[in-house]
């Protein structure tokens, strides 16, 4: 007790480099802290895109490419899936739902997918969570679209608003077809997954606006399609779909397109995955490949980890850089010191009380660093946490510490004693050789 | 009480004449003994065996029928802890301390010490503070800064820092040197008081042989020196 008391008020007293040191240590510990945040927490965003699909099947390309295009929009695939196929292998023994994906429009630079309605029903993220309405409800007619949460938040679209979508991906496209408008029918809540940022539209109507004229199209296909009553009044319904929203029957949302860029499967029992995934890969009509979405996210996420053990390494080396600054600072220190350490001794401290009180006060800086680090870690996670989300799409959890983020804080304050007992050495040492001369 | 018999001292072993060479030196329990001798007799060489911060080359040094030099380096850290105060030619007070707080120190590493001070007040640091009273530095100036104390009021506290928990033996080291001759003799008639009310032994070392007539016991170190026996 007494020691700590003299440790307190010897750094008191040194109140400027005593705070210096504290600081360096708190900024360093703040940025471990975040970046082992950040990184777990990307970690388990990133393997919480997508759940509950057994495959992703594309056109032949890498496992990554496609997983990239068609989960994380990232990169878009050169080739596409024909209809044919897709309606092939949809209709194999155990398939329970597929989800057409044709991706490449945007709106704002935004993705844009058009799917079905089984997307709302089957899609998974995280554990195994549905996707879930905040307003209104899926699209039942072409010319509807669904907005992602981060979609319709920065942008400030409502329910009712209208939305063009372009040809092409990026923000200034050459063709924006405002003939076409889509009506916002409904918003997603906030997954923290790429299906935030995307614009849903049905398949059908990808076509259309690929078409030109949703017009024409519609009458293309009406004459190249056995629906021609729904597609009729399809048709009709474009045409005054300010007017009669209410009445929709069996509206075809899907169409024959010719391609689709992806399409994920679900299958009545996993069994049939790896017999179902064979037989995609050795296709014979149409190169295709079917990738298991948990396997290739974890193959991505190890070519990233170079990235975060690089980060951490990093993080390490900037908390050794401040220990080190503690030392300096208590070494320099100890030479001025050892008048003071001198009384200690005459008023019958031993050499291990000045040991450690040396040890005591390395241990105070470097636990008021780390509780001043831990406040300044919360702050900035704070602040941040909107800018990752909506920039990155990490969704960082501001909860209390975690065993292992304390697991870092206990092995830097075991760095921090270990680092004190140099200068703690040096003055035990100190002590004895000066005994109560005073030499300074 | 203490004892130094046929005691040699040398920094080390080629010295050729011994810092220290004293045959024979008697100082009894309670004695307020004054020890003069010019700069560079030995005097602080001295002072640091009789505190058993050194151990002499040669012979023995018994204080309080213990012989020091046989002990180890901690059990003399220890001893000295317990039964003996140190006043420094320069107070040696630590900054970031208030007086009270330097004055408790004395006892804080010592148990025996501190079982003496609670004999007198019902803490240490009422005990404390009753020992700057009767040195003379009133309630005020107790809680004070030590750096905002004037050299006298530095001394006091010094004073009072090393009389805290009745130690046997008090070593004064010129403790007067920053003082002018009246303070000085107040200071010295101060020290003797407490020492006289706690039984314990005063060595005080100066170099100014005015206070030399204030004490019953005088020794020159320079007659000390040299083998002869300088036991009055």
């Amino acid at each position: 007790m007494l020691l700590i008391k003299l440790a307190t008020k010897s750094l008191l007293n040194r109140k400027a480099s005593a705070l210096l040191t504290l600081f360096t240590i708190a900024i360093s510990v703040m940025l471990l802290m975040s970046i082992e945040r950040v990184r777990v927490d990307a970690k388990s965003s990133f393997s919480n895109t997508i759940s509950g699909t057994d495959l992703i099947v594309g056109a032949r390309t890498g496992d990554i490419q496609l997983l990239l295009s068609s989960v994380f929009r990232i990169g878009h695939a050169n080739n596409g899936v024909s209809w044919k196929s897709y309606q092939y292998i949809s209709g194999q023994r155990g398939v329970k739902w597929a989800i057409p994906m044709s991706l490449g429009d945007s709106h704002k630079g935004l993705a844009v997918l058009g799917t079905n309605k089984d997307y709302f029903e089957h899609y998974r993220f995280a554990k195994k969570q549905p996707l879930s309405f905040s307003q209104g409800h899926e699209f039942n007619h072409l010319f509807e679209v669904v907005l992602g949460a981060e979609v319709a938040n920065p942008l400030g679209y409502q329910l009712g608003d209208e939305v063009v979508i372009a040809h092409g991906m990026g923000n200034t496209s050459f063709h924006n077809h405002d003939d076409n408008p889509f009506k916002v029918v409904g918003i997603l809540k906030p997954t923290g997954t790429p299906v935030d940022k995307t614009l849903h539209i049905p398949l059908a109507a990808i076509d259309a606006i690929h078409g030109g004229h949703a017009h024409q199209h519609e009458a293309a296909q009406a004459d190249a399609n056995d629906h021609d009553h729904d597609h009729d009044h399809d048709h009709d319904h474009d045409h005054d779909h300010d007017h009669d929203h209410d009445q929709h029957d069996d509206v075809d949302l899907v169409g024959t397109p010719k391609q689709i860029t992806a399409f994920l499967l679900g299958f009545d029992s996993p069994l049939y995955t790896l017999q179902v995934r064979r037989n995609i890969n050795q296709y014979k009509d149409e190169a295709l490949l079917a990738i298991m979405p948990g396997v290739t996210l974890r193959e991505l996420w190890e070519m990233l980890s170079i990235v975060e053990k690089i980060l951490l390494l990093f993080s390490i080396v900037v908390v050794l850089i401040s220990l080190l600054g503690m030392l300096t600072s208590l070494l320099s220190s100890l030479n001025q010191r050892r008048r003071e350490l001198a009384i200690l001794r005459s008023v019958g401290a031993r050499p291990w009380h000045i040991f450690t009180l040396i040890s005591v006060e390395s241990l105070l800086i470097t636990g008021l660093g780390c509780i001043v680090g831990i406040a300044l870690f919360y702050a900035l996670m704070l602040l941040g946490a909107d800018y990752l989300q909506s920039h990155a799409g990490i969704s960082l959890n501001i909860a209390l510490l975690s065993s292992y983020e304390l697991m870092l804080l206990a092995a830097i304050m075991v760095a921090g004693f270990i680092v004190g007992l140099i200068p703690a050495t040096r003055a035990y040492f100190y002590s004895l050789a000066d005994g109560m001369s005073i030499k300074i | 009480m203490i004892t130094l018999e046929n005691v040699l001292f040398k920094w080390h072993a080629k010295q050729p004449e011994p810092t220290i060479n004293i045959t024979k030196l008697d100082i009894d329990q309670g004695e307020h003994v004054f020890l003069h001798g010019p700069s560079g007799c030995g005097k602080s060489t001295l002072l640091s065996l009789l505190a058993g911060v050194t151990v002499p080359t040669q012979g023995n040094i018994e204080l309080l029928g213990k012989a020091i030099n046989q002990l180890s380096n901690s059990k003399r850290d220890r001893f000295r802890a317990d039964h003996i105060g140190y006043i420094f030619q320069n107070f040696n007070l630590l900054p970031y301390l208030s007086p009270i707080e330097n004055v408790t120190l004395g006892c804080q590493f010592s148990k025996q010490r501190q079982k003496n001070a609670l004999k007198n007040s019902a803490t240490i640091a009422a005990e404390a503070s009753r020992l700057l009273s009767a040195l003379g530095l009133n309630d005020n100036l107790q809680h004070q800064a030590v750096a905002q104390l004037s050299i006298g009021q530095q001394q006091r506290v010094a004073a009072a820092r090393a009389f805290i928990g009745s130690p046997e033996i008090i070593i004064a080291d010129e403790p007067t040197s920053a003082l002018d001759t009246q303070n000085r003799q107040a200071f010295v008639k101060l020290l003797f008081e407490q020492a006289s009310a706690a039984n314990s032994t005063l060595i005080f070392v100066s170099h100014d042989e005015t206070l030399q007539t204030l004490f019953t016991r005088s020794i020159s170190l320079v007659e000390l020196q040299g083998g002869t026996d300088a036991t009055h």
